[in-house]
């Protein structure tokens, strides 16, 4: 169909722009390769290989945003089906009388019409789904303006980011899209024209072609050149561009999807990687400071801020945005592209020009931007590792959080008590409680600092106690030998603290006589669980709740009053949800405790953290704004009243001790005191179960003198 | 600038510490160690003076119980340049007079302009270490100072007095300065930092010829006051204690 000179034109475009596009893509390697070791990839081919069938069925964007995602299915399914047809379509310029048109009926014959007419049809539905979705995404981004793509107050924007940059890009992606799908359309359009005959195979352009019987031959002939330029000529000139844009994601996402780092999700990656030099400082300062999977991250980004959307920090109102650190991270890359690309280090210092300190503190580790990118980014994995340079060189250190890790450090807890005073609960909790260091127990019972020492805590770390006597567990305590186990001080940042309390708690489990651990703590569970078995503590871990829900289960306990008075909601903690999949014990204890329940909008997998993970408890100041457990208690109370009916009382339950203090505090800070009652699962199981002391004095015998 | 911090470890008081079996003196095998806080204090005083101007610090100590290396990495985690420690066979709970003689012949070769140390110590209340090493080495002597300015050969110190009153002095340098509190709360020292330099960094290790460790003075024995009479604490919420205290004023016929 090409003529010559059109020919050797696309010939020499091609391998002029192609060879462009070739060696950017090159830089783009070096440069990801630039970052330090991360620990090996497991089993590639076959992460790949479930990746792409992920990414095949869309599976990773239906994550969240059902209705646009159901767009972006139609424009990949579009897209990816476009490969096939862009090899048609040279074919169609380059060998004369090739063409699809009118299948059986067109020049392909009757051999391959079979063929042609099914391709026909799956690309004549498939273009116009394409254009429809990416209508829907051009008005949604620049009819509506989504205010879900724009970041809050104070958060650190590329200059690049600031002028509009991420509109551009998707201006130019979209118009690029509708162009080149656009013009195989009409083109297809056009040849039905040409011939004046509808194809039963290409419905929707039988139809249009209606629009153009009119015109001259000469004037469809020319319309079926233009088009093919617009549509495959379009292609190549469009390549370089994506070395820059960021829709390179649809190769860097399946790419990065296969590339994700195994293991389970509560595991922080070394600070240092492993078999480094001594003297190599922890975690990040400058940009290429990241592990090499962090900095693909931004070549996967997609910029579509669903990170950022469900981000606690964002959402009350902090300067804090998962998307905006890598779309940064992006545009660093493009500005500094050409000595990055010649595998140099560049002086891009991540404080500066990535994410601000006050952004960086703000971050609770709650996991809900990892889990929520479509393309498998990690941003909280950033943070960790720019805190854990922050620590170490003692930049900009908050003082709560000093004074915490200096009592840990000191006393192995952050509540500023000496570490002897570590197992006092445990005196008056009213059953004996047996010392797992002095004689061999079943599960050892590692309490945690909150459950230890916070005062409001210390009565229901007592309730379970005197449960798990009541079922015959035979536990124990380290007693005064427990030291924080330390989750939180790595997400903070002091990897060298954490290793010490490591260190510390498995001498103690070494002095001690037991087969499993039980905590009520999912802090601790995360750490103990995921990240001990590193340093050669391998337990079995448990939490409180899945250990109750097995004594129900087996008759050991049993409920003797059904709680149906009270409406209840609960909150997935992050450490033991997101992180450990621990969704259905404490709804199944809910369940068998006879309350009425219903779950709030933001549940399992897309709980909203309460606010007080990675080291925010122990933050000097607290930020203004909407808390993230005050819009938590909102969200119980919108849930819980319009169906409150004959309920007595409506629970908030809780299954993690720093949740108790957190969501105790919202309740009365956001004014609903009276209305909603905060109450831990052990609470809540102590009533049905029919353990709860008879109210009045309680026995003074029990109380030290 | 050439300044040394001359720093000692010291019985924890976090826990309960145990007489010997003599009743001479504490039962070093049970206590755990720590930095002197108040040397502490003189370490974050240092790094601070050579932040505000220029110089090397150099922190010291006695080795009296195997565990010096540790705090010794701290101080650099701190931002101190350099370490050393003088080594030789002691024991713990050297007195200051030991003390004082070992830092010395060791700081002295070392040629410093500003010594620093904690202006007291749990087992040095009455603050002689400071004032001995002054002696020692022949360099005025200025104590309970909260903070220290340098400029050219004079220091500018703020003494504390009581009454809440406060002196300005200029010392000639070289000095002694026994340290009280420095114009800054201590730093933090990132453990991350600190395991690290315990596998990367040197620590000076300084031979001495001093075998007189005598104080001339010997303790006969050592004991814990005897209390006379003690109050009750009663613990736990509202319920519990008023339950405890009606309970008592019922046992001696109160009510
Ligand atoms: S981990 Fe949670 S708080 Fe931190 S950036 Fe991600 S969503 Fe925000
Ligand atoms: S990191 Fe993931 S979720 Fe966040 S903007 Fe990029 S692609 Fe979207």
């Amino acid at each position: 169909m090409l003529t010559l000179a059109e020919e050797i034109a696309f010939i020499l475009l091609v391998v002029v722009l192609g060879g462009l596009t070739a060696v950017g893509f090159r830089g783009i390697a070096t440069l990801v390769r630039s970052g330090r070791a991360a620990p090996p990839r497991e089993d590639v081919p076959r992460r790949l290989m479930s990746a792409l069938i992920d990414v095949g069925l869309q599976r990773p964007i239906f994550k969240a945003r059902p209705v646009l995602s159901t767009f972006h299915a139609f424009i990949f399914f579009g897209f990816s089906f476009y490969f096939l047809v862009n090899v048609a379509d040279l074919f169609e310029g380059f060998i004369p009388g090739f063409a699809l048109a009118y299948g059986a009926g067109g020049a392909a014959g009757p051999f391959l019409g079979g063929v042609a007419n099914l391709f026909n049809l799956v690309a004549d539905i498939l273009s116009v789904l394409t254009l429809v979705g990416m209508i829907a995404f051009l008005v949604r981004r620049f009819g509506m303006k989504d205010k879900r793509l724009s970041f809050n107050d104070g958060v650190l924007l590329h200059p690049g980011v600031q002028a509009g940059g991420v509109r551009r890009d998707s201006a130019i992606v979209g118009t690029f899209i509708m162009l080149h799908v656009g013009s195989r359309f009409l083109g297809q359009t056009l040849r039905l024209a040409e011939t004046g005959k509808a194809d039963p195979f290409m419905p929707f352009a039988s139809l249009t072609s209606l629009a153009f019987g009119g015109l001259s031959a000469s004037a469809l002939s020319l319309g079926i050149h233009v088009t093919w330029w617009t549509a495959i000529g379009l292609i190549v000139c469009f390549l370089p561009y994506f070395v820059f844009s960021k829709h390179i994601h649809l190769m860097v996402a399946p790419l990065n999807l296969g590339l994700i780092k195994p293991g389970p999700r509560g595991l922080l990656d070394p600070a240092v990687p492993k078999g480094a030099p001594d003297d190599m400082a922890p975690g990040a300062a400058q940009l290429q400071d990241l592990g090499w999977p962090r900095l693909l991250d931004a070549y996967a980004c997609i910029m579509c801020n669903r990170c950022q959307e469900v981000c606690p920090a964002h959402g009350s109102g902090r300067p804090l945005s998962p998307a905006a650190l890598e779309v940064n991270k992006r545009y660093l890359f493009n500005h500094h592209f050409t000595s990055l690309a010649k595998g140099e280090q560049a002086d891009i210092p991540l404080l500066a020009m990535a994410i601000s300190p006050e952004a960086v503190w703000s971050c609770t580790t709650c996991y809900a931007c990892v889990r929520v990118c479509p393309v498998g980014n990690e941003p909280m994995a950033d943070i960790v590792d720019i805190r854990r340079r922050m620590i170490y060189d003692t930049a900009e250190i908050d003082s709560g959080i000093q004074g915490a890790l200096e009592g840990i450090g000191k006393n192995g807890n952050w509540f500023g008590k000496v570490a002897r005073t570590r197992a006092r609960w445990a005196k008056d909790a009213g059953v004996p409680i047996k010392d797992a260091t002095k004689e061999p127990v079943e599960y050892l019972w590692f309490v945690g600092d909150t459950a230890s020492f916070d005062q409001r805590v210390v009565p229901l770390t007592q309730k379970v106690a005197r449960v798990l006597s009541h079922a015959g567990v035979d536990f124990g305590i380290l007693n005064n030998e427990e030291r924080n186990a330390g989750n939180d001080v790595r997400r903070v940042g002091e990897e060298g603290l954490f290793e010490m309390l490591v260190e510390q708690n498995m001498k103690a489990f070494g002095k001690a006589q037991f087969k499993q651990i039980i905590t009520t703590d999912p802090h601790s569970l995360n750490t103990l669980r995921n990240e001990y078995p590193q340093f050669g503590a391998e337990y079995p871990v448990h939490h409180y709740t899945a250990v109750l829900l097995e004594l129900l289960e087996a008759g050991k306990l049993q409920v003797t009053e059904k709680l149906g008075r009270y409406l209840a909601t609960y909150h997935d903690p992050c450490y033991l949800g997101r992180y450990n999949q621990g969704y259905e014990p404490p709804r199944r204890l809910l369940e068998l405790a006879g309350m009425r329940f219903a779950e709030m909008p933001r549940n399992r997998e897309n709980s909203y953290c309460c606010g007080a993970g990675g080291g925010q408890i122990w933050l000097g100041s607290a930020p203004a704004g909407e808390r993230p457990a005050e819009s938590r208690i909102r969200e119980a109370l919108e849930t819980l009243s319009p169906i409150t009916g004959d309920a007595e009382q409506l629970l908030f339950v809780v299954s993690c001790p720093k949740d108790v203090v957190m969501y105790t505090d919202a309740v009365k800070t956001s004014g609903n005191e009276g209305k909603i009652v905060v109450r831990d699962i052990i609470e809540v199981l102590e009533e049905a179960l029919g353990l709860t002391e008879p109210a009045g004095l309680p026995d003074t015998a029990q109380v030290p003198v | 600038m050439k300044i040394v911090v001359a720093i000692k470890q010291v019985p924890s008081l976090a826990d309960e510490v145990e007489l010997n079996a003599e009743g001479t003196n504490l039962d070093f095998d049970a206590v755990d160690f720590v930095l002197n806080e108040w040397d502490e204090q003189a370490i974050e005083q240092a790094v601070l003076v050579k932040e505000a101007g220029s110089g090397a610090v150099t922190v010291i100590g006695v080795d009296a119980t195997g565990e010096l290396d540790g705090v010794l990495h701290t101080a650099l985690a701190k931002g101190a340049d350099a370490v050393a420690k003088v080594a030789g066979e002691f024991e713990p709970g050297l007195t200051s007079h030991a003390q004082a003689r070992l830092l010395s012949s060791a700081i002295i070769d070392m040629a410093p302009d500003l010594v620093l140390t904690g202006v007291q110590a749990p087992d040095d209340l009455d603050g002689q270490l400071g004032p001995m090493l002054a002696a020692l080495m022949d360099l005025p002597y200025v104590g309970v100072v909260n903070s220290v300015q340098v400029s050219g050969r004079t220091a500018t110190v703020h003494k504390e007095y009581a009454g809440g009153l406060m002196a300005e002095f200029s010392v000639q340098l070289p000095a002694v300065i026994g340290i009280q509190a420095a114009s800054q709360p201590p730093r933090y020292a990132p453990v991350s930092k600190v395991r690290q330099l315990a596998k990367t960094a040197t620590i000076e290790e300084i031979e001495t010829a001093e075998d007189e460790l005598e104080s001339g003075l010997s303790v006969r024995s050592m004991t814990r006051p005897v209390s006379v009479g003690h109050a009750d604490m009663i613990a736990g919420d509202a319920k519990a204690v008023a339950g405890r205290i009606i309970a008592i004023l019922n046992e001696r016929g109160l009510i």
